[in-house]
């Protein structure tokens, strides 16, 4: 079920009382405000799906109200319906025309008032998702991917990735997978700070820069990804178009030959380690800093040799975001916990999925978030 | 969005709301930016209130502090709950930022605890 959040303006405490309490019953989170000064310093707090408001109320009204709300770019596309005794066509109208979706009589049984907002706002949802999907289409045709579709295959490794986005939209995460030889690859896991379309569109740029900044440092016979992460920093803070922008960064090569693992990485979160022979989980922190922030992100490289059996996980920090009944919190060690009873098994990838990324899980999504998986196995002749 | 009080010789900037999110960073960093330009250069800023933070307002936070940086001023940060000093540290951010348990004395070309 999507939480749905709604604020109540009335200077009738008992009509918002009322109220409140059959929508907190439908699932919904609701602020109130006794007048008008009261909802404009909700609102710089928290952005409602809806908003619900009465016409007369002292010092300030609901057309007032209105009239504030529209002038405001981060408030005016919030629905607002008006809820009033007054049965007066005129006002009606009026209210109307300052682009108020609807208009609730006070009259109304209180379970029509939430059945009329339930159906707005799904109403909207469905809209804006066939928007979005439009997008997403179009994006699709441009061949304008962040996540890739499939994973390389190596021989005696198994590498899968998993990624969800937050509420349909794309975000900053960002995978990708390059092939240099028979023996080498690179595995990127990156996710621009901010949400949504912000970052989606500029987890382009930090993956144009990732994949050339690999090219060419291949050229050169440079496949250390510390190395590689310095060069990519560098770029990216003499970017005046990034220069704001903020990104992770784990840079992992897989060497086939020596069974090896090279990482590196930026502002990350630490990659998970299992090792089978101790059945000993543990995890790697790296040392450098997110990319864009300074010209020496203090870059250095972990070698990790893997034995059968071995597997290592790199995350989004989507992974560690929880929404919990008190609210939202950040919170590693709790995503580690949750990962280590399905570590080291045959099936660990498929019990990640189903576990972390089923359908249900993602009402408690706060973030776009993603989770690349990497085993040792036999090698197939 | 935030508070502004004057400790010693710097400045301290509380957070008034308890999730620091993307809803939010846009304003956040416009009020930070507008306290460094107009010569609050040296900003504490203070997270008593806050109870989960988001990358995009890690992002704006940043993005503050290189504004700082440029105009020769600092800032750093105070009163993260646990969840959050975990993400600094998880995430290096306790590099970029000087981060303060209990309120520093003064800035002096760097912090005084």
């Amino acid at each position: 079920m999507i939480v749905k959040k709604i604020l109540l303006v009335d200077d009738d405490r008992f009509i918002l009382q009322l109220i409140c309490r059959a929508l907190v019953l439908k699932g919904f989170i609701c602020f109130t405000a006794n007048s008008v000064k009261e909802a404009l310093e909700i609102l710089y707090e928290h952005v409602p799906d809806i908003i619900l408001s009465d016409y007369s109320m002292p010092e300030m009204n609901g057309f007032e109200f209105r009239k504030v709300i529209l002038t405001d770019n981060k408030f005016k596309n919030i629905p607002f319906v008006f809820f009033t005794s007054f049965a007066d066509e005129e006002l009606m109208q009026k209210g109307l025309d300052m682009q108020a979706i609807d208009y609730i009589d006070k009259n109304t049984p209180i379970a029509l008032v939430v059945s009329k907002l339930n159906n707005i706002l799904d109403t909207i949802r469905k809209q804006h998702e066939k928007s979005l999907f439009e997008i997403g289409a179009a994006a699709e045709a441009l061949n304008l991917r962040s996540v890739p579709l499939d994973s390389p295959a190596i021989n005696g490794f198994k590498l899968n990735f998993l990624y969800q986005t937050y509420e349909h939209y794309p975000g900053g995460d960002f995978i990708d997978f390059i092939t240099i030889d028979e023996n080498n690859t690179f595995v990127i896991l990156g996710d621009v700070m901010g949400k949504k379309w912000g970052a989606w569109f500029f987890s382009f740029n930090f993956l144009s820069y990732i994949r050339s900044a690999i090219r060419l440092c291949v050229f050169d016979g440079n496949l250390s990804p510390a190395s590689i992460l310095n060069k990519i920093n560098r770029i990216v803070c003499l970017d005046p178009v990034l220069g704001d922008v903020l990104s992770t960064l784990s840079l992992i090569r897989i060497d086939k030959t020596t069974s090896s693992v090279y990482y590196a990485g930026a502002g990350d979160l630490p990659i998970i380690f299992y090792q089978k022979s101790e059945r000993k989980t543990s995890t790697i922190q790296s040392n450098g800093l997110l990319l864009g922030i300074m010209e020496d992100g203090l870059y250095e490289e972990d070698v990790l040799k893997l034995a059968n059996g071995d597997q290592l996980i790199v995350v989004s920090d989507g992974m560690i975001d929880f929404e919990e009944y008190e609210g939202k919190k950040t919170d590693y060690i709790l995503f580690l916990n949750k990962l280590k009873p399905v570590l080291g098994r045959e099936d660990t990838y498929m019990q990640i999925k189903k576990k972390m990324f089923s359908d249900n899980k993602k009402r408690a999504v706060v973030d776009d978030r993603s989770l690349i998986f990497i085993q040792k196995v036999e090698e197939h002749c | 969005m935030i508070e502004i009080t004057t400790h010693q010789n710097y400045y301290i900037a509380k957070i008034k709301f308890a999730e620091a999110n993307m809803e939010q960073s846009d304003l956040f960093k416009q009020e930070i930016i507008n306290e460094l330009d107009s010569g609050h250069t040296h900003i504490l800023i203070s997270f008593e209130n806050v109870n989960y933070i988001d990358s995009s307002f890690l992002g704006a936070l940043v993005t503050s502090l290189k504004h700082a940086m440029a105009m020769g001023g600092d800032i750093a940060v105070y009163g993260l709950n646990e969840n959050i000093s975990q993400l600094f540290e998880l995430i290096r951010m306790n590099k970029v930022f000087k981060v303060f348990k209990d309120l520093p004395g003064s800035y002096q070309a760097g912090w005084i605890a």
